[in-house]
């Protein structure tokens, strides 16, 4: 079985190739071989289809990189190099690789040409500090660095939600209401439950490295077809992005590229043994390459990324709506939330909450107001054959986004448990502390080294950069109200 | 006269675990680097709460003696302390969390303080925190303001000693 997304767009497709001229910079999807929905007809909150044709699908979205580098796929694909802009484009007097202030430039942020027409995932990995990509510019200096493609963007119309809700309970009670109404949710049972049990990878692990053999391999069965996966951060110039976030989240966003491509002082959570946080399940370094999915009546198990994730969907269970945000346990924020949900049929909602804000590198910092829609829907080869789980996610954070916004994307089933290489649970050791530079370095064991205490909960990332690049910028001033008190 | 002493020198000695332990249940750590023998108390306002698993944490700065201003160091600075508690999840239960004290939160807390000097603790019996918008009357402390709060078991801890700032 396929969702709607696919079908729907297939219909699309067809309206558009009998003549209905639309969007004429995105080629068609033609998705001719997946597979009738289980939804017969368009529910109330999951499965709708991105609102405009997409390219087709083969696994191997090169044309679509905007960036300069895509680390994963590791393909260069720059339009300039060596600090010249491409033919045809005007440079502004400055960007984020020459700025001495990115306060300043506010008025620039909003400009693709700030960041060169590079994508989020670019601007991370330009330096080459991804083992996963190539680098992209040239003596350790970032008035070098090379450009990206100005003329690509994944539009914004896609990914937004397209749902009516504003928030994530609207959304899971309408879901919950429709499911009601088909004599739902499902109970199962260990008899009746969907064998989902087995271990599963992401369609980008499928053709990892797929550049550094020039691109070589075969596409991807469409029944694994997926949108651009924007949250991942290639498809999409820095503005886009940017639009969907408020006015402090914007700027924190600015911050954390330019500390990358400006100061070279990468933070990624774990080199300081810090969190890695819940957007890191779907950031592009985060994965999970694998999960391990188990299901029990009462509870589905999700198992893999970074940091030991461990995720778990309690089944039929509600949410204490008192209190700042849903939570069902004690009123703690936690690193992963907590999550509930119900089966209508085989296909499983979820509602995720109480969650720790945070940031996970290449991505936008969110709030503890985040709060998720989950849609897994099972997808059938053409034989019916078990093919793998659709993953759509609907993000709500009034805090950071305008407007919800949704990811949908496909893990293929790979293997069953029993054969699985074991899980192993690690513990992280710091061996990267803060260094007189302010850059992560490493420190051998036996070595003194002057260590400043930072709280953990008050953005450590941003307070180091503040610390050491940040002298003589025009920071806004924060609010530091303390009860009034002087 | 001198077992008697010393029976009474181990009970109290106890009682003053017994004390912390029941702030901290299922504590990570040792407590050996407390100062046992001083008990402060302070009425302050919330920095940040810090809602880690082992040990819930709160920054605050302690309010004068007039309760109308934050106590600041030599430097000018305010002079933020950490006191600690028990887990997250349990401090919760007694309505200690992030949604509730809210930076600015103004509330009084009895702590042992570190030996070493740096301005931390690990809590000892009741907290009380303040009504919105409300401070104690100068030397008080919250439990004698209208529409205070109760979190944990007991009263504030009868101090020992009253910190004063470097």
């Amino acid at each position: 079985m396929n969702s709607a997304f696919i079908r729907t767009t297939s219909v699309t497709v067809a309206v558009l190739v009998l003549g209905v001229c639309v969007m004429t910079s995105l080629r068609a999807q033609t998705q001719a071989s997946v597979q009738a929905t289980t939804t017969t007809q368009k529910s109330v909150g999951r499965g709708w289809p991105v609102p405009m044709p997409l390219k087709p699908f083969d696994g191997y979205p090169d044309e679509d990189f905007v960036g300069a580098v895509t680390p994963w796929y590791y393909t260069t694909s720059t339009t300039a190099t060596g600090g010249k802009a491409p033919a045809g484009i005007q440079p502004l007097p400055r960007d984020i690789f020459t700025s001495k202030d990115f306060y300043s430039d506010r008025d620039l942020w909003m400009d693709r040409r700030y960041y060169r027409c590079n994508s989020p995932i670019a601007l991370d990995s330009i330096w080459g500090d991804y083992s996963s990509g190539p680098r992209a510019l040239d003596n350790d200096d970032p008035k070098t660095a090379a450009w990206g493609h100005c003329e690509r963007d994944y539009p914004r119309a896609a990914i937004v939600s397209p749902y009516p809700f504003k928030t994530a309970r609207e959304h899971y009670e309408a879901l919950l209401a429709e499911t009601k109404t088909r004599g739902g949710p499902t109970e199962q049972t260990k008899d009746t439950l969907p064998d989902w049990n087995g271990r599963y990878t992401r369609n980008l692990n499928l053709v990892f490295g797929r550049g550094r053999r020039g691109g070589a391999g075969d596409p991807l069965p469409q029944v694994f077809a997926e949108p651009p996966q924007w949250v991942v951060g290639w498809a999409n110039q820095m503005p886009t992005i940017l639009s969907l976030l408020t006015p402090q989240y914007q700027q924190r966003y600015v911050q954390q590229m330019y500390h990358k491509v400006n100061s070279n002082a990468a933070q990624f959570s774990l080199m300081y043994c810090r969190p890695e946080g819940l957007l890191r399940w779907w950031s592009g370094p985060g994965g999970p390459s694998q999960l391990d999915v188990m299901v029990v009546p009462g509870r589905v198990q999700f198992l893999g990324g970074t940091d030991n994730a461990l995720r778990h969907v309690q089944i039929g269970r509600a949410f204490d709506l008192k209190g700042k945000v849903p939570h069902l346990g004690a009123e703690v924020p936690s690193w992963l939330g907590e999550t509930i949900g119900f089966w209508d049929g085989d296909t499983l909602v979820t509602w995720t909450s109480n969650v720790q804000g945070w940031f996970t590198h290449s991505s936008w910092e969110y709030s503890n107001q985040m709060q998720l829609i989950e849609i897994w829907t099972p997808r059938r080869f053409a034989d019916g054959k078990f093919a793998g789980l659709e993953h759509e996610t609907i993000f709500y954070d009034p805090e950071a986004f305008v407007q919800p916004v949704r990811d949908v994307r496909f893990f293929s089933r790979r293997g069953d448990l029993k054969d699985a290489p074991p899980f192993h649970l690690v513990h992280c050791n710091q061996t990267i502390f803060v260094g007189e530079d302010g850059r992560g370095t490493q420190v051998p064991p036996g070595t003194t080294i002057r260590y400043t205490v930072r709280d953990l909960y008050d953005r450590p990332w941003a307070r180091i950069w503040e610390q050491y690049f940040e002298k003589g910028m025009k920071r806004p001033a924060e609010t530091d109200e303390l009860g009034g008190f002087k | 006269m001198q077992r008697l002493r010393r029976r009474l020198a181990t009970g109290l000695t106890l009682a003053t675990i017994a004390a912390v332990a029941s702030a901290t249940a299922s504590a990570h750590h040792s407590f050996a680097m407390y100062d046992q023998s001083i008990k402060y108390v302070f009425t302050g306002v919330v920095e940040r709460v810090n809602p880690d698993s082992s040990h819930l944490q709160i920054a605050f700065v302690p309010l004068n003696e007039k309760r109308d201003a934050l106590v600041r160091d030599s430097s000018g600075k305010p002079a933020t302390w950490l006191v600690e508690m028990g887990g997250s999840a349990a401090s919760a239960r007694e309505g200690i969390t992030v949604n509730d004290f809210p930076r600015g939160t103004v509330f009084s807390v009895g702590l042992v303080p570190l030996r070493n000097g740096q301005r931390g603790g690990a809590r000892v019996e009741g907290l009380f925190k303040c009504a919105v918008g409300k401070t104690p009357a100068p030397g008080q402390h919250c439990d004698s303001v209208e529409g205070a709060t109760s979190h944990g078991n007991g009263g504030l801890v009868k101090p020992t000693a009253t910190w004063t700032p470097e």
